[in-house]
């Protein structure tokens, strides 16, 4: 349980940590974009060192990205698999029945691993040194502009928080009552997976009453606090663009750049 | 005095057939300390939710500090009263103590400037100022029914209902946020009404004034002397005495009326002599 990295956020003061989460978080977007349009070796080799810069630049130790790559491990393999058999071209380096391998499909299969791999570190990047409050705050003032076609963004934001709030809370309890049902000889990991998909339906059922239970006593506690719209309430924290977020502005900038020329020349 | 809260005729019923209560009547002076005891269904939480507007009454009249509850009226009313409810993880909203705390400021609209200093004092009084970045998920449950205090505070209500809020802590944390509300009390002192849901007898005997009810009557009203001297009344409704009570009756011979700890000791004391 205590290995899933998604959302995890890891304190710390370094250059990216003091960053404003919208920052962040266009910085994210911009390069997820810029990065699907590579084409070459070169284009590669250069969106892979800046994500590496960015790592070193968190000053976290790289077994914190390391981890959020294993749970998408057999994802990535799946895929790599995919386009190692099933691009057609020449010239055939291998043949299996009907499965050949191809030069452009080996290219290829490296390519979509070097994509995914450097899309999660990036978005690790991000998670892991943005508490998940900023996230969704930032969230809300970068999609503001869709209030005005009645997006209610306010509100959207404010689920989004409390609902990462209960992520904790909600694998404690999971924990619970697998420990409870475990003592009254329930088997969770054992049998084939027919077997263990069943046994999860009689741990949804008392997860899913405990949630909505824990749901309607927050909406009463929300409204005793004088809780009314997600719309019309001040903000305890106000987001500001600082000095540093104009460096890392122009240092996305330059990243954008050599990428083109790069990209361009090689 | 002026009345913090008076209930008039209350009638409400469960899924419009089971009545729990039939012209229901309670007034509660501003400035006191009230506990209002009753075993589990007594209908002691339903009418904290009733005051506060969060479910309807069936009939009846409820005005908080001479404003009577209507739908016009509830917000006006919920900014008058604070209310810590039993599970300390259910009510926790903000994503760090900080946040939790300014939760409810925000609602108010409160300017952000202003917010950092409101939730100051509000965590000092409590004495979790040192907690503030921390997410509830690395606090203990006294620790999270001290913030929610804290919550509450911010608001600066004239009345602050517990619910049960002691009920899901151990001991330690049941007497962190007793010594909490004993403090609060000597600060706030004719300003804050405190009422306290609970049925734990030890946590009754702090307040001045003690309110049993089941079924939805009311059984018994006076201060915790008067009420405790009750022991078999108390009895048949389910619910036992203090510790000193229920230890003073089993003693022989046994003392003429009910004491609390300190002077159970001192009427000890004397025996021996």
């Amino acid at each position: 349980m205590n290995n899933i990295m998604i959302g995890r956020f890891v304190p710390g003061d370094s250059f990216i940590h003091r960053l404003d989460p919208r920052t962040k978080m266009i910085g994210t977007f911009l390069y997820i974009l810029v990065m699907l349009w590579a084409n070459s070796w070169a284009s590669y080799a250069w969106t892979a060192i800046f994500v590496l810069g960015l790592i070193r630049l968190t000053g976290q130790p790289f077994k914190l990205y390391w981890d959020g790559l294993k749970p998408i491990f057999w994802l990535i393999l799946f895929t790599v698999v995919l386009q190692l058999a099933f691009t057609p071209g020449t010239p055939v380096l291998y043949r299996l029945g009907p499965v050949v391998i191809t030069t452009p499909g080996l290219i290829n299969a490296i390519y979509v691993m070097i994509r995914f791999v450097l899309i999660i570190l990036m978005s690790t990047i991000l998670t892991l040194t943005t508490p998940p409050t900023s996230i969704a705050n930032a969230l809300e003032m970068l999609l503001g502009p869709l209030k005005k076609i009645k997006v209610p963004v306010a509100e959207l934001a404010l689920m989004l928080s409390i609902a990462l709030r209960f992520v904790p809370l909600l694998m404690d309890e999971t924990q619970k009552i697998m420990n409870a049902q475990k003592s009254r000889g329930m088997g969770f990991s054992t049998g084939g997976p027919v077997k263990r998909a069943k046994a999860i339906i009689p741990l949804l059922i008392p997860l899913f009453v405990g949630a909505l239970q824990r749901a309607l006593d927050l909406a009463n506690a929300m409204e005793v606090r004088g809780f009314r719209d997600a719309v019309q309430r001040t903000k305890y924290r106000v987001l500001h663009y600082e000095k540093n977020d104009g460096l890392a502005f122009a240092g996305l900038f330059v990243f954008v750049v050599v990428f083109v020329v790069t990209k361009r020349l090689f | 005095m002026t009345q913090a809260i008076k209930i008039n005729n209350l009638n409400y019923q469960y899924d419009d057939t089971q009545t729990l209560f039939d012209d229901f009547n309670l007034t509660i002076e501003s400035g006191q300390w009230v506990a209002l005891v009753g075993h589990n269904g007594s209908g002691k939480s339903t009418l904290a939710k009733l005051v506060l507007g969060l479910i309807a009454a069936n009939a009846g009249e409820i005005t908080v500090f001479g404003v009577p509850l209507t739908v016009e009226t509830v917000h006006e009313i919920r900014g008058q009263i604070g209310m810590v409810f039993q599970n300390p993880d259910n009510q926790f909203v903000g994503a760090t103590v900080a946040d939790d705390v300014a939760f409810g400021l925000e609602n108010q609209q409160l300017p952000s400037n202003d917010m950092p200093s409101r939730i100051d004092e509000a965590l000092n009084i409590v004495g979790m100022q040192a907690f503030k970045d921390r997410e509830p998920h690395t606090l203990s449950g006294g620790q999270k029914q001290r913030v929610a205090l804290a919550s509450v505070l911010a608001l600066a209500p004239k009345i602050i209902i517990l619910d049960e809020a002691t009920a899901m802590l151990d001991p330690d944390g049941r007497d962190t946020v007793m010594q909490t509300l004993q403090a609060l009390k000597a600060r706030f002192g004719k300003a804050l009404t405190l009422i306290t849901i609970t049925h734990d007898m030890d946590e009754a005997t702090l307040a001045d004034r003690v309110v049993v009810i089941n079924d939805g009557q009311l059984i018994l009203d006076g201060t915790p002397a008067a009420v405790f001297s009750q022991r078999d009344l108390m009895h048949d409704n389910g619910l036992a005495l203090p510790f000193a009570g229920e230890l003073a009756a089993q003693m022989q011979p046994a003392p003429a009326n009910y004491l609390d700890e300190r002077e159970l000791i001192q009427w000890l004391s004397r025996l021996k002599k």
